[in-house]
Formats: C-alpha cells, structure tokens, sequence
C-alpha cells in the first residue's frame, strides 16, 4: 500500500494532500493554493533547508502549479537541484525543471552546463537522467552544446542510454534539421540493434524522416517486413507482450511506416502482403489491442496497392467491428470504411444500414465520424439525402469551430455535385440561414456570381426562372429575425438585381422590403450597404423604363440618414443614388444597364476621356500639373519614405558614444540684466568652472574650450558678494530679530 | 508523432498529473483541462472513449474517481492510445500494488518518472512493464 508515507513524507505535505483531496469548491481549493504558496515562499528562501525536504517543497510547487497558479518564484530551486549528486534527487530537480519550464525560458541557460557534465558521468542511470532532459528542454541554439556527446552515447554499453540518445537524436532532427542531417544513418544503425527497445524506439525518428522523404528509405522495406514478422513470431522476450499480444506497439508503429513505404508502389506493397495476411489471419478480436492491430492493418491495407484477398480479409474485419456492440469498434469501422472507400468504393454501400445507424446515434463521436465517411461517399446520385441530413445535423452543432467545418462541407458538396439549380439555391440558403456568418465570404460570392451567370447555360428562359424562384424564396425568408449578415447582402444584392425583373413585384414593394432589411439591421454598414445599393438599381431600372420613380417615405429618410453617416463609403452610395434620380432615361442605361453583373468594365488608368476637359482648363489659365518628384522646397511624403531607407534596417543597440556636444559659441548680444557685477575680479570663479585640459572642438572660436555659459547669469556668490548688500540681507536681519 | 499531453485529472477537475508534449502556460493549462474533462463527464458509458477536441482528438479512459486523458493527432490509432492508457495503469499497479489515485498523489514524481521511461517526444517508446519499472527500482535502490 502506497498511500501514506514512504520517503519521509511530512505531515504538512500529507495535510496539503488531504485538504486538496478534500476542498469542496474551487474558492476553497484557491485559498488553500494560496496559502500553500506562502509557506513555500518562506521554506525555500531559508537557506538551511536540508536537501530532501527541498525537494518536497519541489513536488509541492508542482500541485501549486498543476491548480493553476503560478509557482516561478521556486523555479531556480528545482535548477539547483539538478546539481545534486544523489541520484533521486537530481532526477527530481531535472523531472521539476521539465516540467515548470519549457525551452525557450531563460533559465535554461543555467541548466545546460549540468546537462553536459550529466551527460558524461560513469552512472549511466545520470546519463538518463540527462538524457530525458535533454529531449524536453534542449533547443535549436543549444543543440550543438550536446550534440557531440549524444552522439558518442548512441554506441553506449547500456541500452537504455541507446535507447534515450536516439531518441534526443530525433528531438535535434525535429528542431534543427540541418544541425543532424549528416547523423541520419545513426537511425538505420540503431535500427539494427540487438535490443528490441532501442530498435522500437529508433522506429519513431525514421517513420517522422521517412514521410519527408519516401524514396530514400525503399530500401529498407525487406528490413522492415523482417521485424514485423520476428515481433508477430513472438521472438521478442515476453516481457514485450501486452495482453497476449507480442509487442503490439512495435507492431502498430511497423504497420504505420509500411504503409507510407509502400503507398504508391506495387514492388513495395508487394513485399509486404504476406506478413500483412499473416497478421490478419492470426489476429484477435476478442481484446482491445488485438482490434487496434487489425485496424492497424485495413489502414495499411488502404494505401498499399491494391489486393483482392487483403481487401476481403478487410472488409470482414470492417463487419465485424461494424456488428460490434462497442462504440470504440464501431467508431473504428467507420473510420476504416473512410480509407477504404478511395480504392473500393462499393464497401461502403454494403454496410449501409450499419453506416445509418452510426449516424443517428446521439454519440456525438460517432455521428461526427460517420458524417466523414458521408462526405468522402456523396456522388450526384446520393448528395441530397447526404447534404440534407449534414445540414440538419449542422444546424444542432454548438460549436462554431465544427460548425463552419461542416457549412464548408456541404458547400463544397453542394458545389460540386448540384443535380438542379433549384435544388443548389435552396441547399445554400439553408447553408446561409445557419451559418452564414461562419462561411468563407467568397462562397457568397460564388453564389450571386452563379445567379448571375445562370450557369453557363445559355437558357435564357430558365435563368430567369431560377432568378425568380431566388426572389421569391428571398422575399419569403428576409422578415426572418437573426438572420446572418452574409446571407442578407446576397439577398439585397438578388433583389436588387432581379426583384422587379419578372414584373410580379412592384418596386415600391422591393423597394420597401430593402428599407426594413436596412432598418432593422442599422448596425451592420456592409448590409446598408448592399441595401442602398439594391434600391439604386430598382430607381434606376425604373427610371429607364420610363416610369416615374415613387420614393416611398421609408425610403426617403433611409437616404436621408445615410447622406450624413458617419461611414463614408454610405455616404457614397447614397449621394450617387441621388444623383442617379436626377438623370434622364438615357443616360440611366448607360450608368446602370439591367442584367450586366458579368459585363467587364473597362478601366482606363490615364483618364484620356478628361483630356478634352483638361486641355479646355489650362487655355482658361489654369496651372499645369506638377508631378510629386518634381515638386521643390517641400517636405514630401516621398522623401521621408527615402530617408527611412537609408537607416539600417536592423534596430540595434547602439555602442559607441555619443559624440560630446560642441561647445557654443558666445552669443554678439550684449548680456541684458543690468544688475551684473563685473566678471573680470572674481578670477577664482573661473578658475574652478574651466576645465584643466583643452578639448577638440570643430569650431576655431574664441571660446574654444567647454564650460558652462556664464553669460548673463548673475555671479553673486563669490567672495566679493559677502560684504556686499543685497535683498536678503534684509531678511537675515530680520530673522536675527526674531531669534531674539 | 503523436501525443501531445498525458493528464490525469478527478472528476471535480482537479488535476493530478500534467504532462504536456507541446509547451502551453498554466491559464492555457487550466482552460484546456476544465473544457476536456466538461465533455468527457458529460459522455455515458457507452459512447466512444474518444472525443474530438479542437483540431486534434483526446482518448480517455476511467478509472474510479480519476480521468485519464491522452491528447493525440489525428493520424494516431485511437483504440491503441487506450490501450497505452492501461498499460501505464497496469504498469503504476504492479509497482504501488492495487494503485488509486493517493498513490499518484503521494508518489507524484515516481508517477511521472514511469511516464518519463514510456513517452518521449510525445512518441511511444518502451512497453515493457520490466524495462520501465527497472529504473524506477535501480533509482530508489541508489538513493
């Protein structure tokens, strides 16, 4: 029994323990951290503390930190305990350190002296110690104090050192690949190591460098497939099994690694099918982790090339979970059905029943994992049903993160596999309904960009009847409250654009729909926006049609309101609708013609249509334009862009000295006070304000060496001024009086 | 490859052991460890040991009063990862006899020190309940 005692354990730590086991709300929980923190405050800074009980305060500091608070007034006691000789206690002092910091604190400078020396020490146990450290705090800058060292503890005697170095070895390769790219082959060594705990641990580096750099590696997948086939033999000492499994972690990591060397291979893949089949044939689905290897196995089976009999044996292997009662298995026959369905895409329909089960499981897990399966599965003849069940299930998910993960989904289903136009309008409305704001804006974009494309089709007829059903469905959806400020501007843009096309509706009708949508959205400028710019179009189909334009009141006072806004851009939109009111039919046209969002607009950058203009101005006597860089004598925006250049680009601390300050020169004024007394009898006051030694100046002046200006300041302090009257001399004389 | 955090934490959330692979401070620490175990209590027998979580999935187990929660990438097989939980229960019971979560809280850093041999850089590396407790025991005999 371990629960008391053991390692000299005070009764103070066993109370802490207790009361913290104990506390009843967090407020509880809190005081007593607090208080904890002030009585380790007070232990660690006495500096009699014997070394044991140091390191119990340790392990306290740690339960400080692990409810939250801050402990970083003890961190330098767990770096001196790293000095320690006594093995726990080293070991504690570097458990603590990895654990308070991390390795860009500035602490660890301290630390990396203690490692190098640890990492030398004749007792190996040390050296794991130091090796451990190193794997957790050692960084890019500090690798290549080690590096050495490691290195020459890949060939140690014990394989616990081997095992550890390789394993710092790959921490150096993830943070400074350069720094370690000539040591690779230290990984194939190792790999070959006589102790299996060194050749599994070497298995973690080379699966990270052979996913960077397949091809390199091909040659070891004989290497490979004879290991696995050792470790499934049961040739490793028992101690390596788990559950009657023989080594099944090192089996797990084997498979994953031979999936990446063979993906895409079929020389590779077909090396490995036999040990693959032996495995799955073998395998046991009575316990956990004879599961985990089988699974293991389908996702091998999934990227190598194809093989009938291994998928057989997979798709058995899928039913099986799939029948499972478990959740877990279940949830792994789902995710196996995922991979497989790249290569076999039929597997999955003869589980649809099980698939539909999964999926309206309230296991959120599982749901989630079955709505991947759906997504890689939906082909046009399935993408309604799909994308109709995504979008309700959408709809239910809290999560805004998951929720536009899954809005993108069904998006990018909706896109790609649309059986109708009228069907895709509708499924992107509901898209935008409930998650419009999470969207990418640009499938907003897309969607007014299609419904003004019609796409591609060149129906006309149908166009304009997938651009009615749009308005309808719009006109039936706006009053709706909380509706996502994306979704409305692509409604007001619709409307804008097609809401009296069909001539069901009326512009005064649209006109004052778009004026509630404004009003009962006047903190959102962007659907303003739109807004205004929809009635401008409506005005202005109107107005070239040739009927006379009725503003309705609502409307009126939207202008109003937005002819003063604060947001210039409303501003904008709405003096330019004022305008457009004011222009006859023709020119309406020209401005604003019906039915072309996908007309190009010509640009042209040298504004040759003002020409004529221009040319008119200056025979009237106007000043011709001065470019910028021609312009003199003032300060402009291009030359402090210019001057900016021309300083280092680096910002550094600046070393040298500041140069000493030039020494004035004597003002020609003649000093103004007239209460001066003559400077030339008090020698002495100049004896002391002038520096003994000349100083290099630049200028050739009289006053050529430094000190103070004494120009104009009254000198009263001298020797003369003591028999002298002055106005204080009044005051003395009365505080004489009064000290009477 | 691999984990990015080992905790151990009750169902009150107060956490019993935190070993995190990837570096995050004590109010990033906290947030995380409320949110997690929030979704994992609120999660029945039944349902799947594994929860997604952000962009990266946690794998949990329980046992009485103490949560295990392992936080892996997503390419990593969940089903093993639980596995590796009970391993290291299997492992802290063969060396504290009938292990409970006193003995994790009494005995933090031996607890920790087994972690140590079983993960590092977040990857899997000893399994062998012999190898793993043999450091354990050479240490105490040392000291």
């Amino acid at each position: 029994m371990g629960s008391q005692g053991g390692f000299g354990q005070s009764k103070e730590f066993l109370d802490l323990i207790k009361s913290i086991g104990e506390a009843r709300s967090k407020a509880e929980e809190d005081r007593i951290v607090l208080r904890e923190i002030e009585t380790l405050k007070a232990r660690l800074s006495d500096p009699n503390t014997p070394k044991f009980k140091l390191k119990e305060y340790l392990i306290r500091l740690l339960y400080v930190e692990m409810l939250g608070h801050d402990a970083s007034f003890g961190y330098i006691h767990a770096v001196k305990m790293t000095h320690d000789d006594n093995l726990l206690l080293k070991r504690t002092g570097y458990l603590t350190v990895t654990l308070f910091l991390n390795e860009d604190h500035d602490l660890i400078i301290l630390i990396v002296n203690t490692i190098q020396k640890d990492l030398k020490s004749d007792n190996y146990l040390v050296v794991c110690a130091a090796l451990n450290a190193v794997c957790r705090l050692i960084n890019e800058e500090t690798i290549p104090a080690v590096l050495p060292q490691v290195v020459e503890l890949l060939g140690h005697q014990k394989e616990a050192v081997r095992k550890k170095a390789v394993m710092a070895l790959h921490r150096f390769s993830q943070r400074s690949p350069g720094s370690v790219s000539h040591l690779l082959s230290n990984f194939r060594k190792r790999l070959c190591d006589n102790d299996p705990g060194v050749m599994g641990a070497t298995l973690c580096p080379l699966f990270d460098l052979i996913t960077l750099d397949v091809d390199k590696y091909k040659d070891l997948v004989v290497s490979f497939v004879n290991i696995l086939k050792q470790v499934a033999e049961r040739r490793l000492p028992k101690s390596y099994d788990y559950h009657q499994m023989p080594a099944p972690f090192i089996q797990i990591k084997l498979l994953k690694i031979l999936a990446v060397l063979g993906s895409g291979d079929k020389k590779a893949s077909e090396q490995m099918y036999t040990i693959l089949g032996d495995i799955m044939r073998k395998g046991d689905s009575t316990s956990n982790i004879g599961n985990a290897i089988l699974y293991e196995c389908i996702c091998c089976v999934s990227s190598l090339h194809p093989n009938a009999k291994l998928l057989e044996a997979a798709a058995d292997a899928i039913s099986k979970f799939l029948k499972s009662d478990s959740h877990n298995l279940k949830y792994l026959g789902i995710a196996a059905l995922s991979r497989l369905i790249k290569i076999s895409p039929d597997i999955a329909e003869q589980h649809q029943l099980a698939v539909i089960d999964c999926l309206e499981d309230p296991d959120d897990t599982l749901k989630r994992k079955t709505f991947e399966l759906l997504y890689k599965m939906t082909k046009s003849s399935n993408v309604e049903v799909i994308v109709d069940r995504m979008i309700e299930y959408m709809i239910s998910i809290s999560d805004n993160h998951y929720k536009t993960e899954i809005a993108s989904r069904c998006v990018e289903l909706a896109e790609q596999f649309a059986p109708s136009n009228q069907w895709f309008i509708q499924t992107m409305n509901k898209v935008f309904e409930h998650a419009g704001d999470l969207v990418n804006a640009k499938v907003a974009h897309n969607l007014m960009r299609l419904i003004a494309e019609g796409f591609g089709e060149d129906d006309d007829t149908a166009d304009s009847q997938l651009r009615s059903s749009a308005v309808e469905s719009y006109l039936r959806i706006m009053g709706e409250p909380k509706l996502p400020s994306a979704f409305l501007q692509v409604i007001c843009w619709v409307l804008g654009e097609y809401g009296t096309a069909d001539g069901k509706y009326s512009a005064s009708y649209i006109t004052g729909k778009l004026c509630d949508v404004a009003e009962a959205h006047s903190a959102d400028d962007t659907v303003k926006a739109y807004a205004v710019t929809a009635l401008l179009k409506i005005y202005s189909f109107e107005i070239a049609a040739g009927r006379t334009v009725d503003i309705l009141s609502e409307c009126q006072s939207l202008i109003e309101e937005l002819l003063a806004s604060n947001s210039t851009d409303l501003q904008q939109r709405a003096y330019e609708l004022q305008a457009i009111l004011n222009v006859d039919a023709h020119a309406v046209e020209k401005i604003m013609p019906i039915n072309s969002t996908c007309d190009d607009i010509e640009i042209d950058k040298n504004l040759a249509f003002l020409d004529g203009y221009v040319q008119q101005s200056l025979e009237n006597g106007a000043e011709p334009y001065i470019p910028e860089s021609e312009r003199s004598g003032m300060l402009s925006i291009s030359s402090f862009m210019t001057h900016e250049d021309h300083e280092p680009s680096t910002h550094t601390l600046r070393f040298e000295a500041y140069e000493l300050p030039k020494p004035s020169l004597p003002p020609n004024a003649p000093p103004s006070s007239t209460e001066l007394v003559p400077v030339t009898e008090l020698s002495y006051v100049a004896d002391i304000f002038q520096p003994t030694t000349s100083l290099p100046s630049a200028s050739d002046s009289a006053a050529s060496e430094l000190k103070l200006r004494l120009d104009g300041v009254q000198k009263k302090w001298g020797r003369a001024h003591l028999l002298l009257p002055c106005p204080t001399h009044h005051f003395k004389q009365r505080h004489c009086e009064d000290s009477k | 490859m691999g984990i990015r955090f080992v905790l151990m934490v009750n169902k009150q959330g107060q956490t019993r052991l935190a070993q995190y692979y990837e570096y995050l401070n004590v109010e990033e620490r906290r947030a995380l460890e409320g949110e997690i175990v929030r979704k994992c209590l609120t999660r029945t027998q039944q349902q799947c040991s594994f929860v997604e979580h952000r962009n990266y999935k946690v794998v949990y187990r329980r046992y009485a009063s103490l949560f295990f929660l392992v936080g892996v990438d997503n390419e990593e097989n969940e089903l093993a990862i639980l596995e590796f939980i009970h391993l290291l229960v299997e492992t802290m019971d063969r060396h504290f006899g009938n292990v409970c979560e006193l003995d994790i809280m009494f005995h933090l850093e031996k607890a920790h020190f087994m972690l140590e041999e079983m993960v590092m850089n977040g990857c899997i590396i000893e399994t062998s309940k012999t190898n793993i407790l043999s450091q354990i025991q050479l240490m105490e005999r040392a000291s």
